[in-house]
């Protein structure tokens, strides 16, 4: 497989590369590890003239106590004991992600901006072609659940949902200057495989940040997949407790890998705060998260053994999560 | 198609090229420089059989532009593999008998490599996080985990 001809452009600040794009508008796709799209590329899914690489610009860079830069890779990350023993959950959810060798090259922005993914969307151009293009690339139906407005294309990245859980928040440079938001806010809550990011066009992810309290969180992140190793999450359970198990402060749950946005569930567990997380209230948040989520036939485990799992993998999710020695000791 | 100059080194000898900026390492290595130790395999990152050493990290190939590669070290198993006779973690794979059909072997080479510089004495459990990007489609892992093990003098564990 070979690619076809683009120009690279190797900027090296961020105000650098928020020129280009805007000189560039609508013909580039920015380039962090590659991972995620060069073998888009590869299968000609929406090829851009133009690829505005990342790697040269140094403020994306580096790890700290309370940020990480966008194009740490996950496998700097990985290595990074002082973060991995402020943040397990997160640390949890990276060491999930594909393989070794993917953590390489991958970082940390890719993750979170990882393309939405579908049976009928990662196929070779031939594939494609041969069933009729779909929405999300060079078509106009869905083949997922037909109709022609809606992309049902799932969120697959592992960190967004390790992220929201405790609270992280992403901030992002673009023309009209920096914003920070909350992790989840990056994500279009609207529900389209399409028009999954709440970016404005040439917005870069710059880094993650973290919150005091993010630290204090007692964190746990569970990914259920085929192999143990490579596959996109099939589901992906994220939860984060403050405060004692007899009586917490907050509690957090987030999950990926179902639908086209990770999605964090604050209306059930809000009302776990200050009273003991039992057993049969993990059972109860379990349940009532299971019937919200709706995931599509688009991956390779079929949906209802996914809305099954959910119930299963939150319960043991936040049980980790909830014990004082839970994730902490991991 | 944009094409500019490529200052690396592979396997210690200094390489300038003039390469077109989709140019993959991958392609450079075996078309450009003919080193076709590196294999093509699924060339979308799956399968591990491209892998090289990119400043010492194991790498995909197929998935790195060649640029990345500008001012960098790469090494190949042609680059591994001493004038006479085997690296260590050759011949141990050889002993073992850890290559039935060898295609995905330089990609195991190269992942053991950097992980017997950076743990020389893993045990099985990290040996087999460590190649778990590395497929062989012969399914030999027992024996490529027990050749990893046996390097440095070490003996397989948890049989």
């Amino acid at each position: 497989m070979h690619l076809d001809p683009f120009e690279l452009h190797e900027p090296t600040t961020v105000e650098e590369a928020l020129e280009l794009a805007g000189s560039l508008s609508g013909k580039f796709d920015y380039l962090a590890g590659g991972t995620d799209l060069l073998p888009n590329y590869k299968m000609h899914i929406n090829l851009r003239p133009h690829l505005i690489s990342l790697e040269r610009v140094s403020e994306l860079r580096g790890v700290s106590a309370d940020r990480i830069g966008a194009m740490t890779r996950l496998a700097e990350l990985e290595e990074h004991r002082e973060f991995g023993a402020a943040y397990p959950g997160v640390a949890e959810a990276v060491r999930e992600v594909a393989t070794p060798l993917v953590r390489a090259s991958g970082t940390v922005g890719g993750n979170l901006l990882l393309e939405t993914r579908c049976f009928f969307f990662n196929q070779t151009y031939p594939w494609r072609q041969s069933l009729g293009f779909c929405l999300k690339a060079d078509g106009d139906r869905c083949h997922v659940v037909p109709q022609k407005e809606r992309c049902y294309a799932t969120f697959s990245g592992d960190l967004a949902p390790a992220l929201a859980a405790v609270e992280a928040e992403v901030e992002v440079a673009g023309p009209s200057g920096r914003r920070r938001m909350p992790v989840e806010h990056l994500y279009n809550a609207a529900g389209d495989g399409i028009l999954r990011l709440s970016l404005v066009p040439g917005e870069i992810v710059v880094a993650v940040h973290f919150p005091a309290h993010a630290r204090r969180a007692r964190a746990a992140y569970s990914k259920l997949r085929v192999r143990p190793s490579f596959d996109f999450p099939e589901l992906g359970v994220a939860a984060a407790v403050w405060g004692a198990e007899e009586s917490p402060e907050k509690v957090r749950l987030a999950i990926g890998g179902l639908e086209t946005y990770p999605r964090r569930f604050d209306a059930d567990t809000d009302p776990l705060a200050g009273a003991a997380l039992t057993d049969a209230k993990v059972r109860t948040v379990a349940e009532a998260v299971t019937r919200r989520v709706r995931p599509v036939h688009n991956t390779f485990l079929p949906p209802d053994y996914r809305r099954r799992m959910t119930e299963v993998f939150v319960r043991r999710t936040l049980t980790r999560a909830r014990s004082p020695s839970g994730s902490r000791a991991a | 198609m944009t094409s500019r100059p490529l200052r690396t080194r592979v396997n210690g000898t200094a390489v300038e090229r003039t390469v077109p900026d989709e140019r993959i390492l991958l392609d450079l290595l075996r078309e450009d420089l003919r080193l076709t130790g590196t294999k093509r395999g699924c060339d979308l990152g799956t399968c591990g059989c491209c892998t090289v050493l990119l400043d010492g990290r194991p790498t995909l190939s197929c998935l790195t532009l060649a640029r990345s590669a500008e001012g960098r070290e790469v090494t190949t198993i042609e680059g591994v593999t001493p004038a006479e006779g085997l690296h260590p973690v050759q011949r141990s794979f050889v002993e073992h008998g850890a290559t039935q059909c060898g295609f995905c072997t330089p990609g195991f080479v190269l992942t053991s490599v950097a992980l017997l510089r950076d743990h020389p004495h893993p045990d099985r459990e990290e040996v087999a996080r460590a190649i778990s990007g590395n497929l062989c489609r012969c399914t030999g892992y027992t024996k490529i985990i027990e050749a990893v093990l046996a390097v440095n003098g070490g003996k397989p564990r948890g049989d």
